[in-house]
């Protein structure tokens, strides 16, 4: 019907080309009806029920949907009460006695799924945990060979500080000191054994006991203790750098060579650094320090420092520093860690 | 169409009456040819259009003609004239259906699908470098590299599905050579043969029998000259050409030849008056492509499962995006989780494995002599509620074969099988012996020589496909007929012809005793019995009487009935005295005796039905499919051919059927008692488009008959109303927008037309029904596997969507990368989902009823449930699983890693404390977050391994389809963990992919995890299948 409208639409034909109009044949005549008479006449006639006919489609297409809504069944009067009728068995179902009907079912049934993965999964977690000891970590190779950071660290590794101007490198000072109040010489002496140097301070002791820890007391650091010059040096433009290296369970430096700090100046003149000064004197780790046992036994470990201090660096000018762990089992060249058994800090003392 | 019917003999029962109507009817059909040019072009054709009705050649003399086109008859035109010509209208060639540019169909598939978010990923990495880059320029690479990543996943895909696109069109391309080669053409008073495409209008050219048309010509001499005109209008009848003017439509009078027509025999000389495009058939091929190409099935279907996840993506993307917002994060930081959340969500490889799936169903289908064109109408098969099938070819074999023989008061059977093996019926009566020789000796058909080594029904055989027939018939019964007929020395001949119907000719015989003439004849069997008087029963002559006569009768409206077509067939010996050897018989004058013959049998023939037909009938109508007929052919035959190959089951009956049964009139049937309807064109023509829909809906045994091939369009769009997927067969040029209309149109590929070939989204190579059913099978097979393959798509993106939206909630160290995301999407999960698409069917897929477009939906909401929240759900904590015991081995036991996001990302925290107070360099812990990554990555791995077996049946157990059935399955797992091996161990010291050598009893700590699943599965399964119908049944079955 439609199409017959559209057809009307198109321009008539010209006029060389024209059809007898065929009674038997209906439909077709209006696509070809080039006479305009009786086209019109056509238009006229079928216009009318054609529009009536449309509606009818669509209504008839809206009771469709809206029965399709509606679910099953006829509505024979009242929509609303029809409505009304399937939220009551929306909420209560007599027939299949459900609650809710699905919504309900849908909620336990996942409730009770999730609860049942739930479980198995603690399951998995407390046998997982079962099976790892809270004292060693079980494997330790991808923390070795370990990291280094110094002290003061303040987000940066450059140190701009002016000599003249306290401001500039009071924050230094405090976080220093912050820093060194586990190692006050009265705490360490009354947490800590004094071990004997040089060798291992191995306890051979159950895995879950408590060990003892070795004492590294503040004093070590002499001239970078911060006692006899609170400022630790930055007052006169000799920075004190205090550098730990990382703790790793286990861990122990080759017997008889302990872990040596050197620095020097990473790129440039290198006699931009003339000396430093390094404290305990050895420039060393000492091996009483090691092996460490875990955070849960050996409560009071206190990591041992190296301290640095930059006596005499050329200043007004920023001086790259590179200090660098050295020892057996100790790497300080991989390309992509730059904190592995090295640091590398600029220093740029003003006057 | 006076001569519509040149077969004069043949036979219809409602004769004259009927061949009125038809002659109306096809005066409607041209128009309604044109009136469905108009509609289908209504805008950008009307131009074109004018001109076709403008053509008015037809009517103009020869002098007139000579005027319009400045040339000349004798002379043609000069070659300067042509050349001008040529340049004016250019080649006469059919140019192309446009084609979209090779470049759009390439960014079509950059844009499609998932490519508009992942593009809009890479675009955010890009503008977060770009953020991060203004504000420290020592920012890190890492997101322009991701961006990079991304965009290059996009790009790859894209190429992947334009290259298997361009694949399965190149196959059809071979199918574009419509045009004529040569042709004989007189210019400059010369004659020359040119190239067809040369052709200009003015210029005349001359055809003969086999010959091509070159252009549209008009006639200005013809002798016998008959075309073939069945790819424009669908008649299949050979139609006489002549050069007078005989109808006022240019597509009806026989003064016109038509471009690409055939001309059968004869030769004609013509004008051209149309070259190229502007053809006949040139604009329906052109108004086919303005027909709207429906989306397929399949498209939309891959749209509804795009919209979703994309939906999901944005979604969940924007609401954490807002989350992590409103938690304090950085703004930069909350775009790189959405890069995260959106590329975790998207299946990037998903698209790239349907179409491998696709084209691997193409493939297996080719085999089985279905070519599909476009990839996505292989599915389009499988959902197909209705298949409008032609009857010539598809249904038939397309040849005329005797099927009944009717002597000595006696109907007897032929084999119509494609090999007529052998035939059955008995031959020992004398009267069988007349008949024998009759059939071998009144026909003019002869095989084409040297084709002895070819099996008969194979041969090649000059003549028409009645006489075709019988020669085949007798070889087959008598032996070799030729030799026969060289015994039996021909004399004297009339062919047959309209006012006859009867072909006669005089044999000398080789009974050597017997010098008399004899003289055989075959026709109309009323017209042959007209000349007899009497009849031969059991070898014996016997007088003509009136119950011989009322045998003859009800045989003869018995095998009418049948839709056969019915010969009778006669003979008389010439008694030696009145002709003696020496006498010469004179066909004109007829000097010889034309009456008080002997009647000696009949004979009919159909095209009978292939023998696969009745079967695959069947299977259709098991699967759900109702097959229409659609035919030019009467409505006898048409209905003959439907109930014998079950288009009409055995006890269903039409209205008319049932009005005759109970002997009252038509229109006191209850019209609900009639299942079956055949409805002729003539009634469709009459039909309101409601009244269509009625029939359409009302009767599920359908057969049109004497549609016009325009009418297969308002078939079509009938079915298409009903929201059924619709299939179309189709061979003619003018099936074209219909088979365009269809949701998808097949052509055939032997008897087929290269603009229905163009047109077609699939070609039956063998033009066998029987090859839709396999199609069928295929395409609804592919379809389940999609799902499958969807189903295990989807469901490892929530455990790769869940890492992400753990760490913003809880600040976990990420557990698994984007980079990492994209190894399973596009590495490891790829052969698998392929896989799928070899898993065999889990029950009889053409027992169940085809899908409703609009309900059956590809992915739906029980796929997605279960997918998401089901195994997606117990997959992520079995990665989890074993993320955390990565980290708690390595010293991060979970409870420390709550939080700790800030820190653990913080390039200058190089002591983080772990568990055990061991402390970390921000690098150190970056190679364990990529272990972690690594960790996460083999956990989902090794559960999509039991997802894939899961995903090997959605009802029956595992153990029921077979575990090691689909061998690919197998191979798909193997990949898996090889890709795996290589991405860990191979290029785990890659560090720009993130992989780390994991250590080996990472690998197996999911492993209960994926034994879960499995067991979940099979119980979910389980309730299936003992609950049908139930609660479980409806939300769990996907």
């Amino acid at each position: 019907m439609r199409r017959q409208l559209r057809s009307r639409r198109a321009p008539a034909f010209p006029h060389s080309y024209r059809y007898r109009l065929d009674d038997q044949d209906e439909v077709n005549q209006n696509y070809l009806a080039d006479e305009e008479e009786e086209a019109e006449e056509e238009a006229r006639v079928m216009l009318v029920p054609d529009l009536e006919e449309e509606e009818e489609e669509e209504e008839g297409e809206k009771e469709e949907k809206k029965e399709e809504e509606e679910g099953q069944g006829q509505p024979t009067g009242n929509t609303w009460w029809w409505k009304l009728q399937i939220m009551n068995e929306y909420l209560w179902d007599p027939e299949k006695r459900m609650f809710l009907a699905r919504t309900g079912l849908i909620l336990v049934i996942y409730f009770f799924f999730y609860a049942s993965l739930a479980a198995v999964i603690t399951l998995c977690v407390y046998t997982l945990f079962l099976n790892i000891s809270p004292y060693m970590p079980t494997f330790t190779e991808k923390v070795k060979p370990p990291g280094v950071m110094i002290r003061p660290f303040a987000h940066s590794l450059n140190f701009n500080f002016n000599v003249s101007e306290p401001d500039t490198w009071q924050h230094y000072v405090i976080s220093l000191n912050g820093f060194l109040q586990g190692y006050n010489d009265s705490l360490q002496e009354e947490m800590n054994v004094d071990c004997p140097p040089g060798q291992y301070f191995i306890q051979d002791a159950n895995e879950d006991e408590d060990k003892k820890a070795c004492q590294f007391k503040r004093s070590f650091l002499k001239n970078c203790s911060g006692l006899d010059d609170p400022t630790f040096g930055y007052s006169t433009g000799q920075p004190c750098i205090l550098l730990k290296m990382n703790r790793i369970v286990g861990f122990r430096p080759e017997l008889g060579d302990p872990v040596k700090v050197s620095c020097k100046v990473q790129r440039g003149d290198e006699n931009d650094i003339r000396s430093i000064n390094y404290y305990p004197e050895s420039a060393s780790f000492d091996l009483r320090y090691y092996p460490y046992y875990g955070k849960l036994t050996h409560v009071n470990y206190t990591s041992p420092l190296v301290a640095m201090h930059f006596t005499d660096v050329v200043k007004n000018q920023a001086v790259p520093v590179q200090c660098q762990l050295k020892g057996k089992g100790i790497i300080n060249d991989v390309i992509n860690d730059r904190f592995v058994g090295r640091v590398i800090f600029t220093l740029n003392i003003e006057t | 169409m006076g001569e519509k019917t040149p077969r004069i003999y043949s036979v219809e029962l409602n004769g004259a009456k009927d061949m009125e109507q038809t002659d109306k009817g096809d005066d409607k059909k041209y128009r309604s040819l044109r009136e469905n040019c108009l509609e289908l072009g209504k805008n950008h054709h009307k131009e074109e259009l004018r001109k076709e009705v403008d053509l008015d050649d037809h009517k103009l003399s020869n002098k007139e003609l000579e005027n319009k086109y400045h040339t000349n008859i004798i002379t043609g035109l000069s070659s300067t004239q042509a050349a001008e010509l040529l340049a004016r209208d250019g080649p006469n060639t059919l140019s192309p259906p446009k084609e979209t540019p090779e470049i759009i169909k390439f960014l079509k598939q950059m844009v499609g699908g998932f490519s508009i978010l992942l593009w809009v990923g890479a675009i955010l990495c890009w503008i977060a470098y770009g953020i991060q880059y203004s504000n420290d320029k020592s920012s890190s690479v890492d997101n322009v590299y991701l961006g990079t990543v991304l965009a290059l996943v996009v790009i790859l895909t894209g190429i992947f599905a334009y290259y298997q696109e361009a694949k399965s069109t190149n196959i059809i391309a071979s199918f574009s050579k419509m045009s004529p080669q040569q042709a004989l053409v007189i210019r400059d008073s010369e004659k020359k043969i040119i190239p067809a495409e040369k052709l200009v209008v003015g210029d005349i050219v001359e055809i003969k029998g086999g010959d091509q048309i070159p252009a549209d010509i008009r006639l200005l001499f013809a002798q016998g000259c008959k075309v073939d005109n069945s790819s424009l209008t669908g008649e299949s009848e050979p139609q006489p050409r002549s050069c007078e003017f005989t109808h006022n439509n240019p597509l009806e009078t026989k003064n016109i030849g038509f471009y690409s027509t055939t001309c059968l025999e004869g030769t004609a000389t013509g004008m051209v008056i149309n070259t190229g495009d502007r053809t006949i058939i040139g604009q329906i091929a052109s108004l086919a492509s303005g027909v709207g190409n429906e989306k397929t099935p399949i498209a939309t279907e891959i749209e509804h499962f795009v919209h979703i996840v994309a939906g999901v993506a944005v979604s969940i993307g924007v609401l954490f995006f807002i989350i992590a917002v409103s938690m304090k994060y950085h703004v930069l930081d909350s775009i790189i989780f959405l890069i995260g959340i959106i590329v975790a969500n998207v299946p990037e490889g998903l698209l790239a494995t349907v179409t491998v799936t696709l084209s691997l169903t193409a493939k297996r289908m080719a085999k089985k002599n279905c070519l599909v064109k476009n990839l996505e109408a292989v599915e389009t098969l499988g959902s197909t509620s209705i298949i409008c099938s032609d009857k010539t070819g598809t249904l038939t074999q397309n040849r005329m074969t005797v099927a009944h023989l009717w002597f000595d008061n006696q109907i007897f059977v032929a084999d119509t099988s494609e090999d007529h093996s052998k035939q059955t019926f008995d031959q020992s009566s004398g009267t069988w012996a007349s008949l024998s020789k009759i059939i071998a000796l009144c026909n003019r058909a002869e095989f084409r020589p040297g084709q002895e080594s070819v099996p008969i029904m194979k041969r090649v055989v000059v003549g028409d496909a009645s006489e075709t027939a019988l020669l085949k018939f007798s070889e087959v019964v008598l032996g070799d007929v030729m030799d026969i007929r060289k015994r039996n020395h021909k004399v004297a001949e009339i062919p047959f012809n309209s006012t006859n119907k009867f072909q006669l000719s005089i044999h000398e015989t080789d009974n050597t005793t017997d010098k008399r003439f004899l003289m055989v004849m075959k026709g109309a069997p009323e017209k042959v019995l007209e000349k007899c008087s009497t009849i031969m029963v059991n070898g014996q002559e016997q007088p003509l009487d009136k119950s011989t006569a009322e045998a003859f009768h009800t045989a003869y409206m018995e095998l009418g009935g049948l839709g056969e077509r019915v010969l009778g067939f006669c003979h008389l010996y010439l008694p030696a005295d009145k002709f003696p050897e020496t006498y010469s018989f004179d066909v004109d004058t007829m000097n010889f005796p034309m009456s008080n013959l002997c009647f000696v049998g009949l004979l009919s023939m159909i095209d009978p039905p292939r023998s696969t037909v009745p079967d695959a009938v069947t299977k259709c109508r098991n699967a759900g499919i109702k097959v229409i007929m659609v035919t030019g052919d009467h409505p006898i035959t048409a209905k003959a051919i439907a109930k014998s190959v079950g288009i009409i089951s055995a006890n269903s009956e039409t209205v008319e059927d049932i009005a005759k049964r109970l002997h009252i009139p038509v229109e006191q049937v209850n019209k609900q008692d009639a299942k079956a309807a055949v409805v002729t064109g003539m009634e469709l023509k009459d039909m309101s488009v409601d009244q269509l829909d009625e029939v359409l809906t009302s009767y599920s045994e359908i057969v049109f008959a004497r549609t016009s091939p325009q009418q297969k369009l308002i078939i079509v769009e009938g079915c298409q109303r009903q929201d059924a997927v619709v299939a179309v067969t189709g061979d003619g040029v003018n099936d074209s927008p219909a088979l365009k209309k269809a949701d998808i149109g097949i052509a055939m590929g032997i008897a087929g037309s290269d603009a229905a070939k163009n047109t077609a989204d699939m070609v039956l190579l063998d033009d066998n029904f029987a090859s839709i059913v396999t199609g069928v099978e295929e395409g609804r097979l592919i379809f389940d596997n999609l799902k499958k393959t969807i189903a295990y798509t989807l469901t490892k993106n929530i455990a790769e969507l869940c890492p992400f939206l753990i760490y913003i909630i809880i600040g976990i160290p990420l557990p698994i990368g984007t980079i990492t995301i994209l190894f399973i999407d596009l590495g490891t999960d790829i052969v698998p989902s392929i896989a799928l698409a070899y898993e065999k069917a889990e029950s009889d897929i053409m027992n169940r009823k085809p899908r409703h477009k609009k309900k059956d939906r590809l992915v739906n909401k029980q796929l997605a449930l279960y997918s998401y929240l089901h195994i997606g759900l117990m997959q992520s904590l079995g990665a989890f699983l074993v993320y955390f015991t990565v980290y708690a081995q390595e010293g991060f036991r979970p409870s420390i890693l709550i939080n700790l996001r800030v820190e653990w990302e913080q390039d200058s925290v190089n002591n983080l404390e772990d568990s055990y107070g061991q402390e970390w360099t921000h690098y150190q812990r970056k190679y364990l977050e990529w272990t972690g990554y690594t960790a996460y990555f083999v956990g989902i791995m090794v559960q999509q391994i039991a997802d894939l077996i899961i995903r090997k049946t959605r009802r029956n157990s595992i153990f029921q389809q077979g575990l090691f059935r689909n061998k690919v399955i197998w191979v798909a797992i193997a990949s898996q963990i090889i890709i795996a091996l290589i991405l860990s161990y191979g290029l785990g010291s890659v560090t720009a992919l993130n992989f780390t050598m994991l250590q080996p009893q990472y690998w197996f700590v999911a492993v209960p995890h994926a034994i879960l699943i499995w067991v979940y599965d099979e119980v979910r399964k389980l309730f299936i299948r003992l609950y049908p119908g139930s609660w479980w049944d409806k939300n769990m079955y996907y």
